[in-house]
């Protein structure tokens, strides 16, 4: 966290050398914040599927499922600034290779590999051929990729059953342990879910990450500095087609039936949509893409369904206007505004685009720590 | 012999509904150097205001005009009051508010019109007619004629008039046309319009064809974007030409290629591109653009 803090230093806002945030900082530097909120955060995940409701386990594991395929659009799109709209294809692929092997009889560790491995080397394939064209063309090419999908899926039935799809039982509950089969697929999304956050946490902070950020900013500069824009480009693609497939298996097990209605058009704008009112170039933000992505469509059903893309669009656009950084940059959107109606007109900070760069799991604590800080 | 010329009389008339969603998005990043993903949707919704009009009883030519000048005002409306904002900024951030955009004139489409597919009356009659010896139909060569007329009445404004001049200048320069007097701002909101009215024109003249839903242009979107790659972003007859070839190559490789048949048509112009792409990155008509640091 120590290192963390210190390459985001320069990218947050104008007043972070105010009183309020040094003490924010050193809050979270305390080694019982640093260490313990992790800690006290993987406790109530591993507590939480014991006491919820079923519905409650399978609408938080259909969120992790979402919010990791949110996770692989946000590398390549949010942290590497390109347009991907074909996300939603590698979740289906994923899943169609999961459901195949699993039916095929294949060892399961197998399939997992295998669905990473094959949407990889399709989307590397996908990313040579499109990077080469600059700005926009990737998301041109890739807005093809689940509307070639679909009928793509139909046709080769003998792998994918046609239209009726492929469905696939292959995570109940292990003897013995207790535990029922929606809290032991909850687990399942979890832990490897955990893990691939975790994953793309350091690589978005290392060495990798830095060279994302810099294609992201300026592909002129990237290159001046010996980063070839085409190579980060393919391997941030190829990445986040490798993590749409770890999504894909996951959809799986958590929703064990797979068809070409998964890799739809409509579902890769909806991941999209969901991705940039999370916040676009944030873990946390992938969180609440998923939680988005999820949550809308089962309240809007629940009012009207033909309101549902009315609402994604409206919601999209009003979040462009007022909250460029989405939801995650929500606390300190409010913040700066608390703090300019508080210290008046003089010395209020330019209103600069938020950084979406906050720390995993203390995006809200600052918050807190700041008014404490000001008080 | 026969069924080949048809398949390409009909390639060359979907190729032209293409060609005129294209070309609306080639004109659109012209001015304003963004891509407008929502070119398709807001031409739906045009198509969606002429059938509602025709419901009433109006003549199908006069809602279809209608549509055309409702689009006009959409577009230039779109353009002042949201694309504005964006135009300057990041050309991703703009990009994914047009998606926003397409996302919700669906969802409004839908929500007004519901998901059913509606009947939309034929400006051409479905008979054939013969042409050296092989029938074709009318609607596709009416669809065609129709929209090269209006494309080529499109040059004829931009290359002819002293509207057309000022909208030039605005593409090629927005500083330098605004220091010698244009009113900028109100051209881009022209431009806008204009690409609007040629996505209307092609959704007034599928919609009968593919039947009128709120994602009645979605796949048509992405041959229009296939042709904006394969023609090159800065070539307007690249573009064009580059639709009608996707429009009677899907059309031949959909009969010919047992592979591929109808379903999987809409891969070929993808395949077509990942070749091209391999050989001609600036696609088959466009200028290499240098960018100085």
């Amino acid at each position: 966290m120590a290192s963390s803090s210190k390459t985001s230093a320069p990218t947050t806002p104008a007043p972070a050398s105010s009183a309020a945030a040094s003490s924010a900082s050193s809050f979270r530097q305390r080694p019982w914040v640093r260490w313990g909120a992790p800690l006290l955060l993987v406790v109530g995940l591993a507590v939480l599927p014991l006491v919820m409701t079923e519905s409650a386990n399978d609408t938080l594991a259909r969120i992790g499922v979402f919010a990791v395929a949110v996770l692989g659009l946000n590398v390549v799109m949010g942290y590497t600034g390109q347009v991907s709209l074909g996300q939603i294809f590698f979740l289906g692929l994923g899943a169609y290779v999961t459901a195949y092997g699993v039916q095929s009889g294949w060892n399961i560790g197998l399939v997992f590999v295998l669905t990473c491995f094959i949407p990889a080397v399709v989307g590397l394939l996908v990313a040579l051929a499109a990077a080469r064209l600059g700005g926009l063309a990737i998301a041109m090419v890739t807005i093809a990729l689940p509307i070639v999908g679909v009928p793509l899926a139909k046709r080769l039935s003998e792998f994918t059953g046609g239209s009726q799809g492929l469905s696939a039982r292959f995570v109940a509950a292990p003897e013995g342990s207790g535990l029922y089969d929606d809290q032991w697929q909850l687990y399942i999304v979890l832990v490897i879910g955990g893990i691939v956050f975790l994953l793309t946490y350091f690589l978005v902070r290392g060495k990798y990450g830095r060279a994302f950020a810099i294609v992201k900013g300026n592909e002129n500069v990237a290159s001046s500095m010996g980063i070839s824009p085409y190579r980060y480009k393919v391997l941030a693609f190829t990445i986040a087609s490798l993590i749409g497939g770890v999504s894909g298996f996951l959809y799986m097990v958590v929703v064990q039936y797979t068809s070409p209605e998964t890799m739809s058009f409509g579902h890769s704008i909806e991941l999209l949509v969901a991705m940039v009112i999370g916040g676009a170039g944030s873990i946390v933000g992938s969180l609440l893409g998923g939680v988005f992505y999820v949550v809308v469509p089962d309240i809007t059903n629940a009012i009207d369904p033909s309101l549902t893309a009315l609402l994604q669009g409206a919601l999209l656009l009003a979040v462009l206007f007022v909250l460029p950084g989405g939801l995650v940059s929500l606390p300190r959107a409010v913040m700066r505004g608390l703090r300019r109606s508080s210290t008046g007109r003089g010395s209020a900070a330019p209103p600069t685009t938020p950084s979406s760069t906050s720390g995993s799991g203390t995006a809200a604590e600052p918050t807190e720590t700041e008014r404490q800080g000001s008080a | 012999m026969e069924k080949f010329v048809q398949l390409v009389v009909d390639g060359l008339s979907t190729g032209s509904v293409y060609a005129a969603l294209a070309l609306a998005i080639v004109l659109v990043h012209s001015a304003t150097g963004l891509v407008n993903f929502a070119q398709g949707g807001m031409a739906v919704l045009a198509a969606y205001v002429a059938w509602v009009l025709t419901n009433q009883g109006v003549p199908l030519i006069l809602a279809i005009l209608a549509s055309i000048i409702f689009s006009f005002l959409l577009g230039a409306v779109l353009e002042r009051f949201l694309m504005r904002r964006f135009e300057r900024g990041d050309p991703d951030t703009a990009v994914v508010v047009t998606i926003g955009l397409l996302t919700l004139i669906t969802g409004i489409a839908g929500w007004l019109w519901g998901y059913n597919n509606q009947q939309f009356p034929s400006l051409f009659p479905l008979d054939t007619v013969s042409v050296l010896g092989v029938s074709v139909s009318i609607r596709s060569l009416g669809t065609t004629l129709v929209i090269v007329v209006a494309m080529v009445a499109m040059q004829a404004l931009f290359a002819g008039t002293k509207l057309g001049l000022a909208l030039r200048a605005v593409a090629i320069n927005p500083q330098s046309a605004g220091y010698s007097g244009l009113p900028v701002e109100r051209l881009l909101m022209v431009g806008w319009g204009l690409a609007a009215v040629l996505g209307a024109v092609a959704g007034a003249l599928v919609a009968p064809q593919l039947t009128l839903t709120p994602g009645m242009l979605d796949s048509a979107l992405v041959y229009a974007l296939a042709a904006v790659i394969l023609g090159g972003l800065t070539s307007p007859v690249g573009v064009v030409v580059a639709a009608w070839l996707i429009g009677v190559l899907e059309n031949l490789a959909a009969v010919y290629v047992g592979f591929i048949g109808f379903d999987l048509k809409v891969a070929v112009p993808f395949i077509l591109i990942f070749v091209v792409l391999i050989v001609r990155p600036q696609g088959l008509f466009g200028r290499k653009t240098v960018v100085r640091v």
